[in-house]
């Protein structure tokens, strides 16, 4: 891939003079299989194959969850189910700290905003060594 | 003289074209290189800034937030070097930020559409009006992300929103005969509610599977024909390669926003008639106001133009116009004229509306 000698030297390729006629097939399979796909009956065989499989694993999937959540709670440790649910509390406190975050930005900027407002104007600005008005207050 | 393949004779030859496919095919290429910081996260969700290489008073003044789908990596927004709408437009003076949703685990299979309307994509604009100072922004939603994006727009048309770009949006569900998804999911052959009780998240594997079955030959032969054809030709392979590195990242989809996807969107179709309710709040699409461009792709078999096409009819915008492109779903932001064709129309429309 990165070596670009490498990659500029012409390699010998035993179905080149095949091209063609896969070409020229691929046109017609194309057709064929979009419009195959694109048939109720497809859509009938795909349904009815998921739902097979779905309902002929569901005993051993079902099997499976409730053996290994015994396994994990006889070795005290927590189930899928249980770290599931601390993931979803982590995700709302994050949540939380988030709109904390943008509380305490609007209130920086109202307190900015206020401060700009109080500040007198750069004309008659106070000595140097005097406090501003505002924070005088 | 050193012994080349092709001079050794046909079987080394031949050996090295095998070994060359088998090494494309089967490593990753360098993607989403384009410099870039986190500047937000939640749960899964990575809000990113791209580093700006314009000076910041010849910028554009409005933030760029770009927003894909759930059901894919967003790095096929800056898929490699040279070839990248994110290194495009950071180029161009855009400030360009990009939410990615992330990969949800077993704890996020009952985030829904709600969720992210309403708790992440809020919060990412807050941060990207906050580090851009910007209190307008211009929002870019592609194929999922633009349902994501138009129902915020719907939503929030107060919230500082100027321009919305939507990318082959799946908007309209009413066309049923030409939408082989909605055959697919009918529920006369397609149990949502067993799928989603049995894996929790729709397995990334199956959503791929259902978007190259739409075209079989194309992607799963013809696709790797172009490869072996191609193989002495560099720029195709590395073209090939990072597109191949993209489209085989597979992630899941949350599952209660695919069960979502398949009952209030492609059966009962209530986005595009004002009937969807986010949160028990009613999406109306005559409340968007931005200024709204419609990108359409011509050739796109997941989101056929017919998806997308009567949105321009049900905004408020004053400013709205639809622009058809030639190309399929992928193709016309990552495909090899796409720098020629639909970003340099996206860059027009979106300068002169973000001064």
């Amino acid at each position: 891939m990165n070596d670009g000698k490498e990659e500029n030297k012409k390699t010998f390729d035993p179905f080149e003079p095949f091209r063609g006629i896969r070409d020229a097939s691929f046109e017609a399979m194309s057709k064929a299989m979009i419009e195959a796909v694109n048939s109720e009956s497809y859509a009938q065989a795909t349904g009815a194959l998921l739902d097979c499989y779905l309902t002929a694993s569901a005993p051993f999937r079902e099997a499976l969850e409730k053996s290994m959540t015994q396994v994990l709670q006889q070795l005290s440790l927590p189930s899928r189910q249980e770290v599931t649910n601390l993931a979803v509390r982590f995700s709302n406190l994050e949540m939380r700290l988030d709109d904390m975050d943008a509380k305490l930005d609007r209130i920086a900027n109202a307190v900015a905003a206020i401060a700009a407002t109080r500040q007198p104007p750069p004309a008659e600005a106070p000595t140097r060594g005097r406090a501003p008005a505002a924070r005088r207050r | 003289m050193p012994e080349t393949a092709a001079s050794a004779g046909p079987e080394l030859a031949f050996e090295e074209r095998l070994r060359r496919f088998n090494q494309v095919v089967t490593t990753k290429a360098p993607i989403a290189q384009t410099p870039k910081e986190v500047v937000w996260t939640l749960n899964k969700a990575q809000l990113y800034r791209y580093t700006p290489v314009v000076a910041a008073e010849k910028r554009h003044r409005l933030p760029l937030l770009l927003v894909f789908a759930i059901m894919n990596r967003p790095s096929i927004l800056d898929l490699r070097k040279g070839h990248s709408f994110v290194e495009f437009m950071v180029d161009r003076g855009f400030d360009v930020y990009l939410l990615d949703w992330g990969v949800p685990g077993p704890e996020d299979k009952d985030l829904k559409f709600d969720d992210y309307a309403l708790d992440y994509l809020p919060r990412a604009i807050r941060k990207v009006k906050e580090i851009s100072a910007s209190e307008e922004f211009s929002l870019l939603g592609w194929c999922i992300g633009a349902i994501i994006t138009t129902i915020y727009a719907a939503l929030f048309p107060n919230d500082g929103l100027r321009n919305l770009l939507l990318l082959t949006a799946p908007l309209d569900f009413s066309d049923r005969e030409n939408l082989t998804f909605a055959r697919w999911t009918d529920e006369k052959y397609f149990n949502v509610d067993k799928v989603i009780d049995a894996f929790g998240n729709m397995p990334g594997e199956m959503i791929d599977y259902g978007a190259k079955v739409l075209k079989p030959v194309e992607n799963y032969v013809g696709n790797y024909c172009k490869l072996w054809d191609n193989l002495d030709d560099p720029a195709i392979v590395e073209s090939w390669h990072s597109m191949n590195t993209w489209v085989t990242d597979y992630i899941p989809m949350a599952g209660a926003a695919y069960r979502q996807l398949i009952v209030d969107f492609y059966r009962k179709n209530l986005l595009i008639r004002n009937r969807l309710r986010i949160r028990n709040q009613l999406v109306n699409l005559s409340n968007i106001r931005a200024n709204l461009l419609n990108v359409i792709a011509k050739g796109d078999h997941i989101t056929p133009p017919c998806q997308s096409e009567a949105l321009l009819s049900k905004v408020g915008s004053q400013d709205k116009l639809i622009h058809h492109v030639p190309g399929g779903h992928i193709g016309i932001m990552a495909g090899s004229s796409a720098h020629r064709t639909t970003w340099p129309y996206i860059e027009g429309w979106l300068g002169a509306r973000s001064r």
